[in-house]
């Protein structure tokens, strides 16, 4: 029997699926079995950071009043707005109006990108300070470094999440903008507001507990 | 081929999370200089906790979404909530 190719629609539709809803929701359900391995695996810093702060509590207060608040504070309103945008993205995917999904993953996109250029300025500023635990720490109690320890690794794992939604992001982009997004192929866009809006909760707790900590009289 | 397209998606429940989402940010930073002791951290974190169920829901689609996602979803936080629990238990415990 000859091959006569499916109509442009269907090939959107994955053979393992019987309709592209079914598919969507396997994407839905994929993406989220994901961010809870994520929860989980950034949940133990944040356990970490629990645990010592219950420890050392005075370290963390006099520790916590280093951190910059404005590099913190302006990161946070950006991931806000980008998470704003990423959803609308979706939205937008999803109604077939390729151009202003179009505008608002590049929006998303720069948005990200200048999150990561205030975290590279705040970088510099720490490391110019000295705040980098080992010799020539400038704080005491020692367990300060502690608290900087876990800074550095729980901004910079999440600096990590950033860079590579700016790379998924940045796909996505290119590939809308070739036509090459299907019906049923924009649920990928649904899937990547789902890990945005993870890194954005991330932030939204990595927040108040790195910067807000040492601000209380 | 034509696709047929759907009239715009609707700007306005989004706009209006986001602007929620700044003004709890705008509270939490005010809380944090207000003198509350060593509460001002459970404050923040409950505000924020606020913050994350509004990007959840609205943001990430939580809101409509199929009770197995939710499950799954909530099930993170089930498992967070155990191993906190656990942990500290053992640290609060230690003399």
């Amino acid at each position: 029997m000859a091959h006569t190719p499916a109509p442009r629609q269907e090939w959107a539709l994955a053979e393992q699926f019987d309709d592209l809803s079914q598919q969507r929701d396997a994407v839905v359900l994929g993406v989220w079995i994901f961010l809870v391995t994520e929860v989980l695996f950034f949940g133990a810093l944040f356990l970490a950071y629990a645990l010592y702060r219950y420890r050392f509590p005075e370290a963390f207060q006099i520790a916590g009043a280093r951190t910059v608040v404005a590099y913190g504070a302006a990161n946070m309103v950006i991931l806000l707005t980008s998470g704003f945008t990423i959803a609308m993205a979706a939205k937008e995917a999803d109604a077939r109006r390729r151009e202003r999904a179009g505008q608002f993953m590049l929006a998303t996109a720069a948005l990200a990108v200048l999150f990561l250029a205030v975290k590279a300025l705040e970088y510099w500023e720490d490391i110019r300070e000295g705040l980098v635990p080992g010799a020539g720490f400038p704080l005491s109690p020692p367990e300060t470094q502690i608290f900087f320890s876990l800074y550095w690794v729980m901004t910079a794992v999440h600096a990590l999440h950033v860079a590579i939604g700016v790379g998924l992001i940045a796909v996505l982009y290119f590939l809308n903008r070739q036509g090459k997004l299907k019906i049923g192929d924009t649920a990928i866009v649904e899937g990547a507001a789902l890990y945005w809006g993870l890194v954005d909760i991330i932030w939204i707790f990595l927040f108040p507990i790195l910067y807000l900590g040492g601000r209380h009289g | 081929m034509t696709q047929t397209r759907q009239p715009a998606p609707q700007w306005r429940p989004e706009i209006v999370v986001w602007l929620v989402l700044l003004a709890l940010f705008a509270l939490t930073l005010a809380a944090a200089y207000a003198p509350f002791g060593k509460v001002g951290l459970m404050v923040n974190l409950a505000i924020a906790s606020i913050q994350a169920m509004l990007v959840a829901g609205f943001f990430m689609g939580l809101r409509h979404a199929a009770a197995l996602v939710r499950l799954v979803a909530f099930a993170s936080l089930f498992w967070l909530a155990v191993m906190f629990a656990l942990t500290m238990a053992d640290i609060v415990t230690r003399s």
